[in-house]
């Protein structure tokens, strides 16, 4: 088990820095996601780790032994690529012993290891298969197996469920996350997919043009996300934006209060997600601010809908489908205020 | 086109192609004096000669000799060529496929003067037959270039940086990863020199060293002043040769192992 910590780590092509100046400490055993758009410098940050690119400036630790300057083979990392990058030309036994070989582990070792690899990513009788006559979602077994058989220090996966199709992504989550807390093994997972990094993460860091603009639990980033972009980027938000007076922003639901010490008069955006919203018919007598359904969007275990408040604010709410409203039905809407949260004043 | 006319067709250029080699490997047959065609009666009668003349068996040594030397030569560099040109040549790639490709595209007996003129300006001379070897990789270089840069534009990159996670060294993940996965383009590139320094003639004339002589150069001194069937026994023989470099390289070194 191994800790991480990189300091002030900046990569620069030359047309001004892809990564930069990011700092962050892994703890052993910990599942870290580095979750944003493309080119927000997250592939490059794990390149770094892995030693495939060199950093410009900045330190990378493995339990307090610079590694910048040990090339990628001497590192001991297990990397987990989006294509998989299984060697065609070897069988799934031939793939995982490659890099034991590389160790010089004697060859009843490796025999044993295999076969506990492969029971473990649930691959048992596979080994004398080629990476082509297996499926996407076993190849990225195996590509995984390959990477843990050797009992590296820390585990890299560069946007493994890319490929594949939408239910098997989901399977694999719960399979890699599961798999990881049994090996017990810290692991950086680069993807731009919000849903996979809250669900497999112990802690999301989101990054934007090369600088980490959250950093947390998944529930910190969604819940008190850090501003307006990383509220944007994970999941649905409504953006409210309301005047502050006395320690209250007044908004189209109604009096929100705020801490922070925010000046009156200033305007601030709140954060709300949809599904913090409550939907109850006109005729209950709850309190709620009236407003009448433009459209709604019905998909199984939930529904979409999209609200005009009173004011003529538009706002989108995401309920259980129980209670069904019909688009143009006058409805009330109720906004908890500790749903709120705060994401600064705006421009 | 409808599959009969196709098939005829196929079996015109076929025969167009072939029938010269069918006729010259008939008229080693000959038993007559003369190469002539049709053959005046058949038999082995100027194999027999063939193989007890010594200036061609000692032509034909060296020209396995040279053909094996140029082969590995220019597998070697024609290999690390195509290597740098699919991964390293960036904004060179273009320029680097132009320069490896160029002894194509110039006159043979051209690159063979320029060669000569080079060899006996830095003192090489034509004593050896290094100046020959010389010549032979240069023109069989881009047939190497061409399939090992093929074959390696199918290899992907992250099977390499696989290989390097796992703790393989630069030469391990060649040996072991790229080798394997490119050896189709290797193998067909070594082929190709293999047989065309076999067969070359210009140059080998040119800056073959003194006293020295290859297949293609013998034959052509003897058919100066003979005639006789001998020539196409030599022919055939060289032919035969050629043929069964190119089986054997497919059955041992198996030019299809890979199919994804």
């Amino acid at each position: 088990m191994t800790e991480v910590s990189i300091e002030k780590l900046t990569k620069d092509y030359g047309q001004g820095p892809a990564v930069n100046a990011i700092s962050l400490k892994i703890a052993e055993g910990e599942f870290i996601s580095l979750l944003g758009p493309s080119g927000c410098g997250k592939t490059t940050t794990l390149k770094m780790i892995a030693g495939f690119e060199d950093a410009t400036a900045g330190a990378i630790r493995f339990d307090g032994r610079d590694v910048v300057h040990v090339p990628v083979e001497k590192r001991d990392i297990g990397m987990v690529f989006q294509n998989y990058a299984l060697f065609p030309h070897m069988t799934v036994e031939q793939n995982l012993a490659f890099g034991l070989e590389m160790r010089k582990i004697p060859k009843p070792q490796i025999r044993e290891k295999i076969a506990k690899v492969l029971d473990m990513v649930q691959l048992a009788g596979y080994a004398e298969r080629y990476p082509r006559q297996l499926s996407g979602g076993q190849q990225q077994r195996v590509a995984l197996a390959r990477a843990l058989v050797i009992e590296p220090k820390i585990l890299l996966l560069d946007e493994p469920l890319a490929n594949l199709d939408a239910k098997l992504r989901e399977e694999m989550r719960v399979f890699i996350r599961d798999l990881q807390r049994r090996v017990g093994i810290t692991t950086v997972y680069v993807t731009h997919d919000q849903a996979e990094a809250m669900t497999m993460s112990d802690r999301v860091v989101v990054m934007f043009g090369g600088r980490i603009a959250q950093m947390g639990t998944p529930s910190d980033i969604y819940e008190r996300p850090a501003n307006l972009e990383v509220a944007e980027f994970v999941g649905q938000v409504n953006i409210v934006r309301g005047k502050v007076g006395g320690g209250m922003v007044s908004t189209a639901f109604g009096d929100v209060p705020v801490t922070g010490g925010h000046a009156d008069g200033t305007e601030l955006m709140l954060a709300l997600r949809p599904e913090a919203v409550e939907l109850l018919p006109v005729n209950s007598g709850a309190a709620g601010v009236p407003a009448k359904v433009l459209s709604s969007y019905y998909s199984g275990s939930l529904v979409d809908y999209r609200l005009e408040l009173a004011g003529g604010a538009t706002v989108n709410v995401q309920t259980f489908p129980r209670t069904r409203f019909a688009d143009g039905e006058q409805v009330l809407v109720h906004a908890p205020a500790e749903r709120f949260w705060p994401l600064g004043s705006a421009a | 086109m409808s599959k009969p006319f196709l098939t005829l067709y196929c079996l015109i250029i076929y025969a167009f192609l072939l029938a010269p080699i069918a006729v010259v490997v008939i008229a080693s047959f000959n038993s007559g004096a003369f190469l002539t065609f049709p053959p005046q009666g058949y038999s082995f009668r100027w194999y027999v000669v063939f193989f007890n003349n010594e200036v061609f068996m000692r032509a034909i040594r060296t020209s396995l000799g040279i053909a094996a030397i140029t082969m590995v030569i220019s597998g070697i560099i024609g290999t690390m060529a195509a290597m740098f040109y699919v991964s390293h040549a960036g904004r060179l790639k273009e320029t680097v496929r132009i320069a490896m490709l160029a002894p194509l595209l110039l006159p043979e007996v051209l690159t063979a003067i320029a060669l000569l003129f080079f060899v006996y300006s830095v003192g090489i001379g034509t004593q050896t037959m290094f100046g020959m070897v010389v010549g032979h990789v240069l023109i069989t270089l881009p047939f190497m270039f061409i399939n090992v840069s093929a074959s390696m534009e199918s290899y992907d990159p992250s099977w390499s940086m696989a290989a390097q996670s796992l703790g393989a060294g630069r030469f391990t993940r060649f040996r072991r990863i790229m080798l394997p996965l490119i050896k189709p383009g290797v193998i067909g590139g070594c082929l190709f020199a293999f047989i065309i320094s076999f067969d070359v003639f210009t140059i080998s004339f040119l800056l073959k060293g003194v006293g020295m002589s290859t297949l293609p150069i013998q034959l052509f001194d003897y058919l100066r002043t003979n005639f006789t069937p001998e020539a196409a026994a030599v022919s055939t023989c060289s032919i035969v040769l050629t043929m069964a470099v190119v089986v054997i390289s497919e059955k041992v070194l198996g030019l299809r192992i890979h199919r994804f």
